[in-house]
């Protein structure tokens, strides 16, 4: 497993952000931003979760991340 | 690049009319000299086309005693370096060949001499004192090498249609070969679709003397265990993937003594390599694309971009569904296998055009899909893991929309099409979970099978390429092993052969691919999955690595997989005859590879709509069939070569130990 860290959470995140054309569908937008967070730093988050909310702050994110994993 | 071919023989010197008839049909992949060796074991030719050292370097070659000879098909870029290396350790050098790198690191290093060259090979050394044939191929199998074992002996060629040149070898199809073609897309190695005639391993090399036949692999596509990849930091990694992405188009750029061209595509990978090449280099470039006069295929304003901004000499050919079908039998008798895609077929006739104009190198971006993960198929698989964390999520659903947004008829908007497709046999911990959707849409080709084909099949036995991933993968990460997967079947079989070696030799041009250099590949396989798919983000480091050079409209456009147009071709008003013979009833039940009447009603259902907007599964069932038959009558009902035999020039190499006949220059 990855060694995950707040330093990682953002550089993840920095580089999505860089990286996103938003999609018209904020829902889809959460989406492509769970698929991401899932396969970074492995975890599985509920529905709720996969939220337009929560992905456009990087410090909610980086909380979520971190209960998943129950790390930091 | 080049043909090779040869003969061992147990029971007295090879025939050496044989060989010259092998070679014959090699004439296509060499047509600049020829050479030919013998002795009382063992015969070599070659067919050359010059590009390293063309005054010199003819083939066969020998070491300075004459006791180890050479056959090569091929490049090795680092020879430059490995021939210095060797000086001092004491060789003495005739020629400024790469070929005459390989025979004195086999004497220096033996087999081991295969980890030190970075290329793309098939070679056939002969040791004379110790009557030992050592064969062996490049680490991805961009070059073909085909070979027999024979109770009489071993013949060994680039192409099948050599080995046919001994009519003693009986021709039939291998049902487990059309198995796995209709499974994988093409043969897994050592398997072809020819019953007895096997295909080296990429990665490895076979030896045959007094203690018999025997292979080993010197190279393994290998991933580290996720988490324990070296470098972590995305920067740092594409700064480090770039250095080494350079090196190696320089390499293949220069490190040759005819102008070399470069194919644009388009796409990310060949206008990375394109601009590295102007960037990078002194020479002016000469850029060749393929357009098609169907839109839905056609990538022109994208390849026009990007010659205008790197300011390159260009050249395209606009490619119709019509052209396609001309030219499919050659296509086919080039391949020497079933192809369920017509697209070799357009890069059959870009490779024409380069030639044309004057060219016989061109630099290529292939292999970038497969080592950075470019493939949607790697996008599929990761939105398949992401439903299998929560199946009944509805709003996990919809990362079917994200899928193919470039597609008119998307998935986006076909989610529950799509869902279905894509969500079945969903199980996490299944090696080839990214590669089931593929494997069982293609599977379905299977149930046109002959009766008769499907007890062959049965009887062969299964044979599952997941079961030979290496020991510790289930350790990787599964995007490294859908890359494995991937480097295995369709890469080595499909992309780099019939899509790629033998439409370009058809045409007397040699490939070379940076991508598939050793370094990058290395490089790339310690990368974290995520710094090449990141989220679904396809080949995220190369992107990052060359944002400077690429323009930005090439770097974001969604990816565009190459495809042609495929039953459409053979449907068309003005569609050649030899179309309807293939596939007639007769022709049909002769081959008896398809079941006739399921045939009939498939050709019947393309009629009504001209071949026109067929589905992916029965554009996959035509070119199957199509390209099946033309197989058959060009290698297995006529007998034939599969391609005009050439009549060979003077040998500029001809030595004949068995009558002591020599003449080297």
């Amino acid at each position: 497993m990855v060694a995950v860290n707040r330093d990682l959470v953002e550089q993840v995140l920095r580089d999505y952000d860089a990286l996103r054309r938003p999609d018209a569908d904020p829902e889809l937008q959460a989406v492509r931003a769970a698929i991401l967070l899932e396969d970074v730093f492995e975890v599985a988050l509920s529905d709720a979760e996969i939220d337009p909310v929560v992905f456009a702050d990087p410090s909610a994110v980086a909380a979520l991340v971190a209960r998943r994993r129950g790390t930091f | 690049m080049c043909g090779v071919c040869g003969i061992v023989g147990y029971d007295g010197p090879p025939d050496l009319a044989l060989l010259r008839r092998m070679m014959g049909r090699l004439g296509h992949r060499g047509p600049d000299g020829n050479g030919c060796y013998r002795d009382r074991r063992a015969a070599l030719g070659h067919t050359r086309l010059a590009i390293i050292d063309t005054s010199g370097g003819a083939q066969p070659l020998c070491n300075e005693d004459g006791t180890v000879w050479v056959t090569f098909n091929g490049e090795i870029f680092n020879y430059v370096e490995l021939g210095e290396e060797l000086r001092h350790r004491g060789h003495t050098f005739r020629t400024a060949s790469d070929t005459e790198v390989i025979v004195h690191a086999w004497e220096e290093w033996g087999e081991e001499c295969f980890s030190r060259f970075n290329g793309q090979w098939a070679i056939a050394l002969w040791d004379r004192r110790a009557e030992r044939l050592v064969l062996s191929r490049d680490r991805l199998g961009v070059r073909p090498l085909f070979f027999i074992r024979l109770p009489t002996g071993l013949l060994f060629a680039s192409e099948v249609k050599s080995i046919f040149a001994d009519p003693s070898v009986a021709r039939a199809f291998d049902p487990a070969g059309l198995d796995q073609t209709f499974t994988y897309w093409s043969p897994v190695a050592p398997r072809t679709v020819f019953r007895g005639i096997e295909q080296l391993e990429p990665g490895h090399y076979a030896v045959l003397d007094r203690d018999g036949f025997r292979k080993a692999p010197y190279w393994r596509s290998t991933f580290p265990e996720r988490g324990r990849e070296p470098v972590q930091d995305a920067q740092e990694n594409a700064e480090a993937l770039r250095e080494r992405i350079i090196e190696a188009t320089r390499l293949r750029f220069l490190r040759s003594d005819v102008p070399v061209g470069a194919y644009l595509s388009g796409g990310l990978d060949s206008s990375v390599t394109a601009a590295v090449i102007s960037r990078y280099t002194d020479a002016p470039l000469h850029t060749f694309s393929l357009r098609f006069s169907d839109s839905e295929f056609d990538e022109g304003q994208y390849q026009k971009k990007m010659s205008a901004v790197l300011g390159t000499q260009h050249q395209d050919i606009v490619v119709s569904p019509s052209d396609i079908a001309a030219v499919f039998p050659e296509v086919v008798r080039h391949a020497e296998t079933p192809i369920l895609r017509a697209a070799p077929a357009p890069l059959f006739l870009l490779s024409k055009l380069v030639r044309e104009n004057g060219y016989k190198v061109v630099v290529t971006g292939e292999g970038a899909d497969e080592v950075l993960a470019g493939y949607d198929l790697f996008r599929e698989a990761r939105v398949r893991l992401f439903w299998s964390r929560d199946p009944g999520s509805a709003k996990r659903t919809r990362a079917a929309e994200l899928l193919y947004p470039w597609m008119a008829r998307s998935p986006g908007r076909m989610p529950a099409f799509a869902r279905s497709f894509f969500g079945r046999h969903l199980d996490p911990d299944d090696p080839a979970v990214s590669h089931r959707p593929r494997w069982d849409s293609t599977s379905v080709i299977k149930s046109m099978l002959s009766g008769d084909l499907q007890d062959g099949i049965g009887r062969a036995g299964a044979e599952d390429v997941v079961a030979a991933m290496p020991p510790g993968s289930e350790d990787w990460d599964p995007l490294s092993r859908g890359q494995w997967l991937e480097m295995t079947t369709l890469l080595a079989g499909y992309i780099l052969a019939s899509q790629g070696d033998r439409m370009l030799m058809a045409n007397s041009v040699e490939g070379r691919f940076p991508f598939l250099d050793r370094e990058v590949v290395d490089f790339a396989n310690a990368l974290p999955a995520r710094h090449k798919l990141f989220g679904l983000e396809e080949k995220y480091l190369l992107k990052r690595a060359f944002a400077d050079l690429v323009p930005d409209d090439i770097i974001h456009r969604p990816k565009q997989p190459y495809r042609a147009p495929d039953a459409a071709s053979f449907f068309t008003a003005d569609r050649p005859a030899w179309f309807d013979e293939v596939m007639s009833e007769r022709a049909v039940a002769a081959a008896g590879v398809f079941e006739p009447s399921v045939v009939a009603g498939l050709l019947a259902k393309c009629r009504r709509t001209d071949g026109k907007n067929m589905s992916n599964t029965d554009n996959m069932r035509v070119l199957a069939i199509v390209s099946t038959q033309l197989t058959h009558e060009s290698f297995i009902a006529e007998r034939g070569c599969g391609a005009p035999e050439r009549a060979l020039p003077d040998p500029s190499v001809a030595v004949d130990l068995v009558t002591d006949d020599r003449s080297v220059p």
